[in-house]
């Protein structure tokens, strides 16, 4: 959850409050989860509708997250937060539309299938597989890789 | 016969099968481009899977794991007792640290939780021996003194309506419900016993109380809920 929660917001603080508004908002509606369906499934789902919801709040009061560079330097400076590679990567990642942004964390980094993805992300396996390479192909070109 | 870069990928990405699999295999089989694509898409995938790998390594911040700690309920005199829901809520963030993301944790803790269905026709369920049965019959988790050796964990009912007990007996661990032959062992960690038995096994108190949680229909049984089916002989209604 972490890790996706970091991936999502770009930065290691921005993602633990969202973990941290994730978890509240799971166990306040835990009655909501069916038995059965897979609970990470349905925890990033929660996970990426507040991150959505949170994007829209903070671009309304005309903030953007922390500044890109600004981000990597408070980032690094914690003691935590430095043991993650903050480099060429976040920096590219955080270029990407979210919607390809999520489609490459879920399926690259997170491991779940077309299908999976599709579902957390709620929209057909064909959208969330062209997202996922316009997403990639991005990601190459901003990391000087690929063709 | 072109491939798009969306089948390359759902290739690349294991998403392929039978024909469609096989079209993109031979024609990447007879492209260098397509085959350097394809290098190309594996390449990114292992670098970020990389990066963000030491996410998982690091200590989960405190206030994280409080928010789940702070929901566990406990029960005067059932110091054991664990709220299903909060329980459930735990695995979840249990399923944060393995190194292979949940998907993989998932399926490992589904793994363990698998009936071993060798339905040999021959030797039936197994029960729980004397000593263990003798405990499950006469302790009740209020009663027992925490720190004793051999402590019901939980108790509850199963699908059947059957009173099922959690236990821990000298670090031998089970869940066993009582029939009318005596207490049908349902789970242990102690490996297969006798051969191929039917059982369950688990790993730890966590995994028997998750077992437990997965059987259990309504909520476990308070203090006078155990002292009233023991009274019962622990026979279901």
């Amino acid at each position: 959850m972490r890790r996706f929660a970091i991936g999502l917001a770009g930065h290691p603080a921005d993602g633990d409050d969202l973990c941290q508004m994730t978890i509240e908002r799971a166990l306040s509606r835990r009655e909501q989860w069916q038995d059965g369906t897979r609970l990470d499934s349905w925890a990033y789902r929660i996970m990426r509708n507040i991150w959505i919801d949170e994007s829209r709040a903070r671009q309304r009061r005309g903030q953007t997250f922390v500044d890109e560079d600004a981000g990597l330097l408070v980032g690094a400076d914690g003691a935590q937060e430095a043991r993650m590679e903050l480099g060429d990567i976040d920096r590219a990642m955080a270029r990407l539309p979210e919607e390809q942004r999520e489609a490459v964390l879920l399926v690259m980094v997170e491991g779940y299938s077309y299908k999976e993805a599709a579902e957390i992300v709620g929209c057909p396996v064909g959208t969330l597989n062209s997202r996922l390479v316009r997403g990639r192909d991005a990601l190459m070109a901003l990391l000087g890789e690929g063709s | 016969m072109t491939i798009t870069a969306e089948e390359l990928a759902a290739f690349a990405d294991g998403e392929l099968t039978g024909a469609e699999k096989e079209r993109v295999a031979a024609a990447i089989a007879r492209d260098e481009d397509l085959a350097r694509q394809l290098e190309a898409h594996r390449a990114l995938k292992t670098r970020l899977a990389g990066h963000f790998a030491p996410i998982l390594e690091q200590p989960i911040p405190d206030r994280l794991t409080q928010l789940l700690a702070n929901n566990v309920k406990y029960e005067p005199g059932a110091a054991n007792v664990v709220d299903f829901a909060v329980a459930r809520e735990e695995r979840a963030a249990k399923r944060r640290l393995p190194a292979w993301g949940w998907g993989g944790a998932v399926a490992a803790s589904i793994a363990a939780v698998v009936v071993l269905s060798t339905y040999s026709g021959e030797p039936g369920p197994a029960y729980a021996g004397t000593q263990i049965a003798q405990m499950l019959e006469e302790q009740t988790i209020a009663e027992q003194p925490s720190g004793a050796d051999e402590r019901v964990l939980l108790s509850f009912r199963n699908r059947d309506g059957e009173f099922c007990r959690a236990y821990n007996a000298a670090g031998e661990g089970g869940i066993a419900c009582r029939d009318a032959k005596g207490w049908r062992l349902e789970a242990t960690d102690q490996g297969e016993v006798g051969g191929k038995a039917q059982y369950r096994m688990a790993g730890s108190d966590g995994e028997i109380l998750e077992i437990a949680q997965e059987m259990a229909v309504g909520e476990a049984l308070d203090a006078d809920a155990e002292i009233a089916a023991r009274k019962a002989g622990w026979r279901a209604r």
